[in-house]
């Protein structure tokens, strides 16, 4: 019958459409992310990686500015005033903060991120060109050194402050992750231990390190972050040495006029002074200068600045000038309040380390172990007191040269460690007060109960 | 496609009738006694004899009937069955009267519909007259209340936003809760596709008016056929159809005006100097700053040339400044005005329906607008004795005016923190405060009105929801259906930011452009076979098939800066190309389903389900999943020992149980990734950006129901009472994991999660006749209970939302306020640590110690009763709707208002009244603690913030009045209709915020429900409308 046979054809169709289906159709790759067995491949892989590590290093809360600001806003006293909303950055400024702290969170997460990427990079040196592997090796290095030097700095007691090698500094981690197992739950190593590890990375990077790498870690940009960290273990005289190299290398000069240190976007299209040793870029498309978040201000009268308004300079702080000097009226006051003027510039390079540090540094160490290497101290602090248009000073003391490195690096993240190494003080707090130290952030110590809270926050 | 399947259902029934010779021929006509349009398809039944026919398109009927004894019984879908005696009349016309709580219902079920008696899975059936001209932008809002155990939050009274649903609870943490939306038997869409502000809501783009009917598949049994989908719930929406018989056209027009529900008291001008005053000698004395040192607050805040002076334009120190309140500018009347347009009709062998929509809606806050035109063709056409083909195709343009995301200094209603003695108007310039070349320093936080003057950001989404369908008729009882579909999203999101609006886009020097397109697509097939029989006492169907689903999002973005002028707005003239990107993601589907339903003798029925699914999103070593369902009906009135007892006119006992699954996990959870937007300095990076996890997989539901259905009196008063146990295992989660390890989540499939509840639904026909009064009620229940997760999760404001073992989902985890010390005005806490015994520390720690307080769970943001009433009444040509909705047991978290803004005077932020009673040595009976400027002292997360959120509403309320046909019929009128109408009328709430129906945008991050951030509230609508048919 007809209506039959036209109702097998239609049933065949029909079971040809219900049938219709294929397996591979579910197999979708993403787009913009590529599978990890795939992303250490070549050479270029890895260095692509690098970059990411830079952009890691970058992020608002390690060196695009948070760890300057933290270490300013904890080291406030009088001289800094808060205006702010950001219940994070009021905590530390009141030094009453929480274990849930989001700057303490985010600090230690972005930075355990950067290290990762870093220990990606070491993984897969194999694969690089011979002749680029051992400056990719520095610079990851340098990444990673700088991070467990500034973290055990900000989450562990200060360097000689009891014992180094038993007082709990943050877990060193130096190989990818894989895999999430038990083993990630880590102990806290020793301040000791944390110290020793970004020493040998820097040292290793330095040796590995060119001497200009544009806007990239180089030799001496090593060399100024071993300074600090030799400065801050109150050993003079390799901090002296190393500040020592980074001036008799020539490669950088100071500015001429202290103000060409700033504005890096708005007068000096995006490029570093000639005084930078290093900092980290910002330009249009990326990159965020949280100095210039939470100290700077949009200025009518100065197009491209910008800021939340959030930290003021007190009457205090400025009347610690001398007459004539350029960077006390380095401020400005748009209204009620008054700013500094280093971190208006929205697209600002966030400065890590600038040549006059490294004048300061070694003025110092020479004047406390009673050497001359380089230069006397009286001739280096001379050096930065001519710039800010101050009379030569005829002699120093180690407080006048405290005081000058003070205000010559005034709101630039070295504050706090200044104030810990010299074992001074924040208003009533001693150096080594645990409401100078930020907690291991809580979301951590939930997830890994080997954390070891710090004192103070239990 | 329900009214073409009831056509061919009664059809058939019509068929096997007509055989039998007979007597007395009675013609007549049925109509409704509603509008008094023509019935067709309504049935015609001799009493007691299976002698019947059904009314053709006009209404007509034609019977022949034994004697003058017999009696005529009358029936219609959705009508009163009308019983008439024969006696000496030949012409018997019949007005049915609607009966939209028959339980001869037909309901949509996936791949096809069922009888409401033979139901035995729970599904909930909203009709387009509880939904229709409500004034709101989409269908969910409308639901609001309608169905028990379906909670709809609809978060924030801005315009096109997201809105939470719920169905039977929270079945989920990390992947979506949202039910699976299904138009016309497609998915669609209905995921965020914003790149600005919160997330919006798809659904905007569908009429309201468009639609026929809402079924809501609540229970594994319903839901099982769309398997890994189904685990929330799934909204099957049908729009409507054309019918034969007389083309009916209809116009409706309403216009009205929308304002915000609610203002919050702040401080005027006189209170806010005063309390700062205070508040800044306070923090001085703290200090130990002397109150004329330059560097102290008091100076700051009072001082000449200080913070009030400043704020003010210099009036504050010579005393002739003025109030403004701040919040008043946030908001507007919002006129609002929609224009429908439908037509429907054809013949037996092709029908139609086409509809034409205008609705345009000004916000209640200032700068928000949604206006929405649509258009939609819905044919069905019957080509061949066995081949029917159709199509719907719904079209719509969708104009968002949006606003910025609660958190943003931009969000009009955090102008309420500004100091109310900073001007609006700067008296300088005449313009909004703060613009240039006024300070753009002023007022205290960026004034929002400048984004709205001098900024725009505007979403246009273009919408095509198509399908098509052929269906065969092998036989009468076997046919076969494909179904193929579209859901097209064009969307332009577009912004331009003037240079005026520097202080808050510092990027927009010589102005900013931002220009995204979003090309969602979206296809979908059905393939599925029916097989119909009634075997004696024995009724069968069987469904079994497939479907196939391929989406795919792409969005490209491009930002511009270094305009000419503001005159150009287009990134054509930008001088620098400042950003972009174009991203793409894809899932598919392919799955196979079957269903057998049984009957036997109309008094027991018997269902089994079931689908496998595959997805894209599935690991590679689980990318199938089965999800079977059974379900059972007794029909105990069918029973003899029932069949007497006279006022139980219908009982049925239900129960079932079954699986499904939730697979809104993301797609591509399961991967080991590296993501290439790690750049620096210009130059290209990559990162490690996810960690694997090759077997992830869906979610999985197990659900079992038990209902009983009834109804008492011939069916005027029914309902349904059921008790759900959703137990769902295999959570998904961002399993935290230590931060040292390079990431801080990982997917992985853990943690269990029950959800049980009560609902319980009653319909009644209180007083029927020319005064008519029905009442639909319903009320639910839903307790959630995390039953194991690895770690407890915070998120939400300031973390204090937490998914933790025990505890209902997004449980408040804080510190515990104890109230204020009345010695000193520190804030207390209860310190709530447990003692070496095993009891709790209750004593109490100030501020200072507040590490040292243990939090503890404080509140609930589920509710756990939700409910609504429906009273419609009517008496000849007025018919009058009122409609109650509520929740309660639920806890609304107010710190990201209250931390700033009720927080006695930390931050210079205007304060809510409340405030003005904290602690001073002469009011030390308070709970609100000393005001210490920009000192902590109970600004910290507590419970000090955590409020009640019941609520109970007047949701909507209209009056209406049919102007008689006698009239009408003049001006040749079908039928014309005035009506008034108001929704929101009134709120009763104890919640101190703007609105208890909240859920900021900015914080939702699924689970975590209930936070306020300065998120505006509902608007309540007032308007007036006139329908017309002809």
């Amino acid at each position: 019958m007809k209506y039959i046979k036209k109702n097998s054809y239609l049933l065949l169709f029909a079971t040809i459409l219900l049938t219709a289906g294929c397996d591979s159709k579910l197999d979708v790759l993403p787009t913009q992310s590529i599978d990890e067995n795939v992303a250490l491949g070549t050479s270029k892989d890895v260095e692509v990686t690098l970059i990411g590590c830079y952009d890691g290093l970058q992020d608002a809360d390690l060196y695009g500015g948070g760890i300057q600001v933290t270490s300013e806003l904890l080291a406030a006293g009088t001289e800094l005033l808060f205006g702010g909303t950001y219940s994070n950055l009021l905590e530390l400024y009141n030094k009453t903060i929480t274990t849930s702290n989001t700057t303490a969170l985010s600090t230690w997460t972005d930075s355990y991120n950067t290290i990762n990427r870093v220990n990606n990079v070491l993984s897969a040196l194999s694969v690089v060109d011979e002749e680029k592997r051992s400056r990719i090796e520095g610079e990851a290095l340098f990444i990673r050194g700088s991070l467990y030097f500034e973290l055990v700095r900000l989450y562990g007691k200060t360097w000689g402050d009891g014992n180094n090698a038993t007082n709990p500094g943050v877990p060193l981690i130096l190989t990818p992750t894989r895999v999430i197992t038990e083993e990630n739950q880590v102990a806290r190593n020793s301040v000791a231990e944390v110290y020793a590890q970004a020493i040998a990375d820097l040292i290793k990077a330095k040796a590995q390190l060119p001497l200009s790498n544009g806007n990239y870690a180089t030799k001496h940009a090593a060399t100024a972050q071993l300074s600090r960290i030799y400065l801050m273990q109150e050993n003079y005289a390799a901090a002296r040495d190393a500040a020592n190299e980074v001036i008799l290398s020539g490669d950088y000069d100071l500015e001429a006029q202290f103000s060409a240190n700033f504005f890096t976007f708005l007068t000096n299209g995006g490029a570093n002074p000639e005084e930078y040793i290093y900092s980290m870029i910002v330009t249009q498309q990326d990159g965020v200068n949280a100095m210039n978040t939470y100290f700077g201000t949009t200025v009518s009268s100065i197009p491209g600045t910008s800021g939340r308004s959030d930290i003021r300079i007190s009457t205090a702080h400025r009347a610690l000038y001398e007459t004539g000097d350029v960077r006390g009226t380095f401020f400005i006051t748009p209204s009620n309040n008054t700013f500094t003027r280093k971190h208006l510039d929205t697209f600002g390079n966030a400065l890590v380390f600038r040549l006059a540090e490294m004048y300061l540094t070694r003025a110092e160490a020479n004047f406390r172990l009673g050497t001359v290497v380089g230069a006397t101290p009286l001739v280096d602090i001379n050096v930065i007191r001519t710039r800010a248009g101050l009379a030569a000073a005829t002699t120093v003391t180690l407080p006048s040269i405290l005081k000058e490195r003070h205000l010559e690096l005034a709101f630039e993240g070295q504050n706090l460690h200044d104030i810990k190494r010299t074992r001074g003080s924040v208003g009533t707090y001693a150096y080594n007060s645990p409401k100078l130290i930020l907690p291991i952030p809580q979301r951590e110590t939930d997830v890994n109960p080997k954390l070891v809270q710090n004192e103070g926050y239990n | 496609m329900k009214k073409a399947l009831l056509f061919t259902f009664f059809g058939v029934f019509g068929m096997c009738l007509s055989l039998f010779a007979q007597d007395i021929r009675i013609t007549g006509k049925v109509t409704s006694a509603e509008d008094e349009s023509n019935l067709a398809g309504a049935t015609v039944v001799e009493k007691g004899s299976t002698n019947g026919t059904q009314t053709d398109s006009e209404g007509k009927y034609s019977l022949s009937v034994k004697s003058s004894a017999s009696v005529l019984i009358f029936s219609f879908v959705g009508t009163l069955t009308k019983e008439i005696p024969v006696g000496s009349q030949s012409v018997i016309n019949a007005q049915l009267s609607a009966d939209t709580r028959s339980l001869e219902e037909v309901v949509v079920t996936g791949f096809g519909s069922q009888i409401k008696r033979d139901l035995t899975g729970n599904i909930a059936q909203i009709k387009s007259k509880d939904i229709e001209n409500m004034p709101v932008a989409s269908v969910d809002a409308a639901l609001q209340g309608r169905a028990a155990g379906v909670y709809i939050n609809s978060g924030s009274g801005k315009l096109g936003e997201a809105p939470i649903i719920r169905v039977r609870g929270s079945s989920s943490i990390s992947a979506s809760s949202q039910p699976l939306y299904v138009v016309d038997g497609m998915p669609i869409i209905s995921g965020d596709q914003s790149n600005y502000g919160s997330a919006m809501n798809p659904l905007t783009d569908i009429n309201p008016n468009d639609i026929e009917s809402i079924e809501i598949l609540k229970d594994a049994s319903a839901g099982a056929i769309y398997g890994s989908r189904a685990a929330n719930g799934v909204i099957l929406i049908t729009t409507k159809r054309g019918g034969a018989g007389k083309t009916k056209m209809s116009l409706n027009y309403q216009a009205g005006v929308a304002e915000a529900t609610k203002r919050v008291k702040f401080l005027n001008a006189e209170q806010y100097v005063d309390f700062y005053t205070k508040a800044a000698a306070t923090r001085d004395r703290i200090s130990g700053y002397e109150t004329d040192d330059p560097d102290s607050y008091t100076q700051y805040m009072i001082g000449e040339g200080g913070f009030l002076d400043y704020q003010s334009f210099d009036t504050f120190t010579n005393g002739t400044y003025k109030n403004y309140s701040w919040q008043d500018e946030a908001f507007q009347k919002g006129p609002m005005q929609q224009v429908d347009f439908q037509m429907n009709g054809g013949n037996e062998k092709t029908k139609f329906f086409i509809s034409g929509q205008y609705y345009d809606q000004k916000g209640t806050l200032i700068g928000n607008s949604l206006n929405r035109m649509s258009a939609r063709l819905n044919v069905d056409h019957q080509a061949y004795k066995w081949l029917t083909v159709g199509m719907s195709m719904g079209l719509s343009r969708t104009d968002n005016r949006r606003l910025p995301g609660d958190n943003q200094f931009s969000n009009p209603l955090q102008a309420a923190a500004l100091v109310p003695l900073t001007p609006i108007t700067d008296p300088n310039t005449g313009l909004p405060t703060g613009t240039p070349p006024g300070d753009v320093g002023l007022p205290l936080y960026y004034n929002p009105r400048i984004s709205i003057d001098y900024s725009k950001f505007q979403q246009i989404g273009f919408r095509n929801l198509t399908n098509a369908y052929a269906q065969i008729n092998f036989s009468k009882d076997f046919r076969f259906r494909s179904e193929i579909g579209i859901d097209l999203l064009n969307q332009n999101e577009e912004g331009y930011y003037q240079t005026q609006t520097l202080r808050n886009v510092s990027t927009a020097v010589n102005g900013q452009g931002d220009n995204y397109g979003s090309f969602v697509t979206n296809y979908n097939t059905n393939n599925f076979l029916t097989y119909d029989k009634l075997f004696d006492v024995h009724s069968i169907n069987l469904t079994a098939g497939m479907t196939y689903q391929e989406s795919q999002r792409k969005v490209n973005w491009i930002q511009g800066t270094q305009f000419p002028s503001d005159l150009y707005q287009k990134i054509a003239s930008a001088a620098t190309k400042s950003d972009g990107t174009s991203t793409e993601t894809n899932f598919r589907f392919l799955s196979y389903f079957l269903r057998a339903n049984y009957k036997f003798a109309d008094k027991y029925l018997l269902s089994v389900s079931g689908r496998v699914d595959g997805s894209s999103r599935f690991g590679v070593n689980s990318r199938y999943g089965f999800f079977p369902a059974a379900s059972a009906g007794w029909v105990i009135t069918e029973e003899n020992f029932l069949k007497q007892v006279d006022i139980l006119s219908f009982l049925k006992l239900r129960a079932s149980y079954g699986l499904t699954g939730n697979s809104e996990i993301g797609d591509f959870p399961q991967l080991g990734l590296y993501s290439g937007d790690a750049g620096y300095a210009g130059a290209a990076g990559q990162r490690p950006s996810q960690i694997a996890n090759p077997d992830l997989k869906w979610e999985l539901t197990h659900q079992t129901d038990i209902g009983i259905d009834f109804g008492i009196l011939n069916n005027r008063i029914n309902g349904e009472i059921d008790y759900y146990v959703k137990k769902t295992s295999g959570l998904l989660l961002n399993v935290q994991v230590p931060a040292t390890s390079g990431f801080s989540t990982q997917v992985k499939n853990v943690g269990k999660m029950n959800n049980k509840g009560w609902e319980l639904v009653i319909n009644s026909q209180n007083i029927v006749g020319a005064f008519k009064w029905n009442t639909s009620f319903n009320i639910s229940t839903n307790k959630n209970k995390v039953v194991s997760v690895p770690e407890v999760i915070q998120g939400g404001q300031s973390s204090m939302s937490r998914v933790m073992e025990g505890q209902p989902v997004g449980v408040f985890y804080t510190v515990e306020y104890a109230g204020v010390d009345p010695a000193n005005g520190d804030a207390l806490f209860y310190k709530n640590t447990e003692n070496p015994d095993g009891t709790i520390d209750r004593s109490t720690v100030n501020n200072a110690n507040y590490n040292q307080a243990q939090r503890v769970a404080a509140g609930n943001p589920n509710p756990k009763f939700q409910g609504g009433i429906s009273n419609d009444i009517s008496y000849k040509g007025f018919d009058f709707n009122i409609f109650f909705n509520g929740v309660t047991g639920n806890k609304i978290n107010f710190f990201g208002v209250g931390q700033y803004s009720s927080a006695n005077g930390i931050y210079e932020d205007n304060q809510t009244v409340d405030q003005l009673n904290s602690w001073t040595p002469t009011n030390t009976n308070t709970d609100v603690p000393e005001a210490r400027f920009y000192r902590g002292n109970g600004n910290q997360a507590s419970t000090r913030y955590i409020y009640d959120g019941a609520f109970l509403r007047l949701r909507s309320m209209t009056l209406g009045y049919t102007i008689p046909k006698s009239i009408t019929s003049k001006i040749k009128l079908e039928r014309l209709r005035v009506y008034v109408s108001a929704m929101n009328l009134a709120t009763f709430t104890k919640y101190k915020g703007w609105d208890p129906e909240v859920n900021s945008g900015y914080i939702n991050s699924g689970w975590a429900t209930g936070n306020d951030f300065y998120t505006p509230p509902q608007p309540r609508t007032i308007l007036a409308g006139i329908n017309l048919s002809f």
